[in-house]
């Protein structure tokens, strides 16, 4: 007997969660199915472990540095166990926190994984049951999961992925990271300010692809300083495994190297999490990579299956995710919503961060939209000074003949918590000057914005004149 | 940037559409509102015009698949660009056809290439292709079904804002609008006009302003209560088509005479009983019906349909008679087949049992399918003479009008006659002003003598196969 019910969300992270809470808020009978743990990747295994222990990684290496500020501290010590279960805490209680919110908003909880037996028909296998559901509407939320390389078979010891890297209960002696992007950056950075020594190997020319170079500049300075060697346009050829540890093979521009390693961390990318869907019993379109493809609404091209989040491709990011939840509650509820967003901000928690939206330079010239840019650093930042965190700087991209902001960069201290206003300035149709004429409390870094802001008319009062 | 086309919504509660014929082939361009494919539905055959000018990359497909309403069916972009790519949303307020899903469109990836490319040919957007306004005003211009594309920002630097979406919703003018800067004179054929520029019809094409209009401000907005809201969709915006189709293609000239029927009253009234002893409700429409195929018979190039496209007229050989039926949804036009071969009671059975379809929402393509002559009735109410609109790409319409008791003059005295007017519309770039009179004539004889329509019945049924 198949269970009818208006809506399932397959995955319970923070697209699907957010998705479910919404139809629950509009009255809408709701299926959430959850293979693993609600809150999904972001809560339990990525974002927020991650931070937890890259906050804890910043505070060591504050206390470390801050002996120029009159602060000397002793033996020092990192007790990772202890880290582990603080950490843990962390996650469990937000994970109890969704729990309830999901409760509140009249949405059920379905343990188990989810498969489709048609485009209208569910197979919810859970450890001791199964169960078929027959939903009107579908949304897939099941994310992305790291893409394994061949030749260094993950074993979740010591060739690791970034989860199992998040819970080792021990701080290795040394660690080899694949890939250079953010996830691999913020688990090696952490790392070694809790003392590992790390090595970074990325494919390509340089690190974080994508971002533009000068901010990318700012993090690579950093890593030096904190003794991270990194190897670009280097590919990893051959793993050897003992029980001392890792000796991995590299191809350098300049030759061979043969990086030992404790463990090594896996984070080469990540593709669609689809297994044990079965979904091509839906003919649900997809790319050539397998992601999803969904219009503004977030519909499929079948009637009444949506997807959201991860699984509909890049940015790889949570509050993505749950923005095209909420449309795609919306739109099964009948409102007219849509993921119109003009820009999505991104935050990457390096050292130090870097934070985004919106059109980046490169990216306006390689358009070819007239722009104008304004930069401010933050060692003009009474604040950044204050703090001892002066590296990096704000870059706002303006339209050339309008002011009209089109893009905000930020590589610095909280550039994470700095870039929402400028996310609010795109959305509102703000110009620079708009920004430039709304006062900022002194001493903060948002007035770094300001000072970017007045920069691209060439009139920042804190900075000499161009 | 290629943009996939889907199945629009055509009519109220239809979700399926037959590919009847597609107009254009892969690789052709095409202009915006070129027509793109003629879609059969239950009720109604529409040609759907493309919302987009490009090139045709892809067809999705076949004539004659069934597919669903928002399932994509072609990809139109840009020569030599890959069909079946990413998902262009489509803009403007003026392309009706345009579907619900394409409207909250399509757009995977918020590209801000994308998202520029699509908002290029907005009114004046920034130079970065960013119309302004705030995720408020976003929200609500979804919620009132309006794309800000067609939308004059009053705020600063252009910015749209919520008075300005209203406005447009309810039709005024927005603010401050620039009239002439805007006319697009020698393009835009008066219908594609969109709302916003409505008094550019007021500006004589051939000699464009010298000064600049005055500029136009809103009044007032009167309160929401006292206005009703009510939308074109379905078959009230395929009837919009046509008829404005009809009246921009067909040279219309409308020729109305008066019919004694007093004869045909007196024999309805004389053969009504033997008529319900057979089941069937006898009205004056079976007669009308016979009538006019005999009127059709003796001048052929009225049962006819236009091709432009090849500077045909097909001439038919069958009577196929529409039958303007008047529907909650709208007006509808069944089809009686092959009028020629059936009696006046079958006749009058078929218009009964079509015209309660019609009205029920239950028509099927086969029932509007192959009208060769359209027939409606135009004056129940009241009326002495009307224009009715030629079913395109027909040549003529007849309306009849009610039939009342009129003073007339026979024989040097005033008589009762029961009179009944008919106003016949033709299509004067074929039929010229005397072939109108002469099948106009040669109906009312028909229509007059009962006796001369039924020496043409058993004619017609001597002759037969």
């Amino acid at each position: 007997m198949a269970r009818k019910v208006k809506a399932v969300v397959i995955g319970a992270g923070p697209g699907g969660y957010v998705a479910a809470i919404r139809l629950g808020q509009l009255g809408i009978e709701t299926l959430l199915v959850e293979r693993d743990r609600l809150g999904g990747e972001c809560l339990n295994y990525g974002c927020i472990p991650s931070k937890a222990l890259i906050s804890v990684g910043n505070l060591v290496r504050k206390v470390q540095q801050a002996e120029r500020m009159g602060v000397k501290i002793k033996g020092l010590d990192v007790d990772v166990k202890k880290l582990q279960t603080w950490k843990q805490g962390v996650v469990d209680r937000l994970v109890k926190g969704v729990e309830r919110l999901t409760q509140a908003a009249g949405a059920e909880v379905l343990y188990g994984e989810a498969t489709f037996e048609s485009r209208s028909r569910l197979k919810v296998t859970s450890k001791d049951a199964e169960e078929w559901v027959e939903p009107q509407d579908v949304i897939i939320a099941t994310g992305s999961e790291a893409i394994p390389l061949k030749g260094l078979d993950w074993d979740g010891k010591q060739v690791l992925f970034a989860k199992e890297a998040l819970e080792l209960p021990k701080l290795p002696a040394s660690m080899t990271v694949i890939g250079g992007g953010i996830t691999g950056l913020e688990v090696g950075t952490m790392y070694a300010k809790l003392g590992t020594q790390v090595v970074v190997v990325e494919l390509l020319d340089q690190l974080l692809p994508g971002l533009s170079k000068d901010l990318v500049s700012v993090v690579e300075r950093s890593l030096k300083r904190l003794g991270v060697p990194f190897y670009l346009k280097s590919r990893a050829t051959k793993l050897k495994k003992t029980k001392e540890g890792l000796t991995l093979e590299v191809e350098t521009p300049k030759g061979k190297e043969s990086l030992k390693s404790e463990v090594l961390l896996i984070s080469a990318g990540r593709r669609p999490r689809l297994g044990g869907l079965a979904i091509e019993k839906t003919g649900v379109e997809q790319d050539e990579t397998g992601f999803i493809r969904v219009n503004r609404r977030m519909e499929t091209n079948v009637r009444g299956i949506y997807a959201i989040g991860d699984v509909v491709g890049v940015p790889f990011l949570a509050h993505k995710a749950s923005k095209e939840g909420i449309v795609a509650a919306e739109v099964i509820a009948g409102l007219p919503s849509e993921a119109d967003y003009r820009a999505m901000p991104a935050a990457i928690f390096t050292d130090p961060e870097i934070a985004t939206v919106g059109l980046s330079e490169d990216g306006a010239k390689a358009e070819g939209i007239p722009i104008q840019v304004g930069k401010f650093p933050f060692l003009a930042s009474g604040r950044a000074l204050t703090a001892g965190e002066a590296n990096g700087f704000v870059k706002v991209i303006a339209e050339e003949d309008t002011g009209l902001v089109l893009g905000v960069e930020i590589v610095g201290p909280h550039a994470s918590d700095l870039i929402s206003e400028a996310a609010l300035a795109i959305e509102m149709g703000a110009v620079a000057e708009d920004i430039a004429l709304t006062v900022h409390p002194h001493p903060t870094l948002p007035e770094s914005l300001m000072g970017a802001a007045e920069d691209v008319e060439g009139r920042a009062i804190h900075l000499p004149k161009k | 940037m290629a943009q996939e086309f889907k199945m629009p919504d055509i009519g109220e509660g239809l979700t399926e559409g037959e590919i009847g014929k597609w107009l254009v082939e892969e690789g052709q361009a095409i202009k915006e509102n070129d027509p793109l494919v003629e879609v059969l539905t239950e009720k109604v055959n529409v040609e759907i015009p493309s919302p987009y000018a490009g090139t045709v990359l892809e067809l999705l497909a076949a004539e004659g698949d069934v597919v669903e309403v928002g399932t994509s069916i072609v990809v139109i972009g840009e020569k030599g660009e890959k069909g079946k790519k990413s998902k262009g949303k489509s803009k403007g307020k003026a392309k009706e056809e345009e579907p619900p899903v394409e409207e909250k469109p399509p757009e995977e990836e918020k590209e801000d290439k994308e998202a520029k490319a699509e908002e290029e040919s907005a009114g004046e957007p920034a130079p970065s292709g960013k119309i302004l306004a705030t995720p408020a005003v976003r929200k609500l211009a979804r919620e009132l079904d309006i794309e800000l594309q067609g939308v004059k920002g009053t705020g600063p630097r252009g910015r749209i804002i919520e008075v300005d979406v209203r406005a447009f919703a309810e039709g005024a003018p927005p603010a401050k609008a620039e009239v002439v800067e805007e006319a697009p004179v020698e393009e835009a054929p008066p219908e594609e006009a969109p709302p916003e520029e409505a008094p550019v019809e007021e500006v004589p094409a051939e000699e464009p302003p010298v000064e600049p209009l005055p500029v136009v401000e809103a009044g007032p907005a009167p309160p929401e209560e006292l206005i009703e809201r009510m939308k074109v969709r379905g078959i009230r915006r395929t009837i919009s088509e046509r008829m404005l189709q009809s009246k921009n293609t067909a040279a219309h000239f409308t020729y109305v005479e008066e019919v004694d029927v007093t004869a045909l009253v007196s024999l309805r009234k004389r053969v009504k009983a033997w008529a319900e002893e057979r089941g069937v409700r006898l009205t004056y429409l079976p007669f009308i019906l016979k009538a006019l195929v005999a009127a059709l018979k003796e001048n052929p190039t009225l049962n006819a349909t236009v091709d432009w496209e090849n500077e045909e007229v097909l001439i038919k050989r069958y009577y196929n008679i529409g039958v303007a039926t008047a529907t909650d949804a709208g007006l509808l036009a069944p089809v009686v087949k092959d009028v020629d071969q059936k009696s006046i009671l079958t006749v009058a059975r078929e218009v009964d049992a079509l015209s309660e379809k019609a009205r029920a929402g239950k028509l099927t393509l086969e029932d509007v399918h192959d009208p060769t002559f359209t027939v409606t009735s135009l004056g129940v109410i009241g009326g002495v003479l009307a224009t009715p609109i030629i079913h395109h790409p027909q040549l003529a319409i007849l309306g009849v009008h009610k039939i009342a008791k009129r003073p007339m003059v026979q024989d040097g005295q005033v008589v009762i006659r029961e009179m009944m007017n008919v106003s016949v519309s033709f299509d004067h770039r074929i039929i010229d002003g005397h072939v109108g009179a002469a099948f106009t004539q040669s109906l009312v004889r028909y229509l007059e003598d009962p006796g001369v329509l039924l020496l043409h019945l058993l004619e017609a049924e001597g002759n037969g196969p």
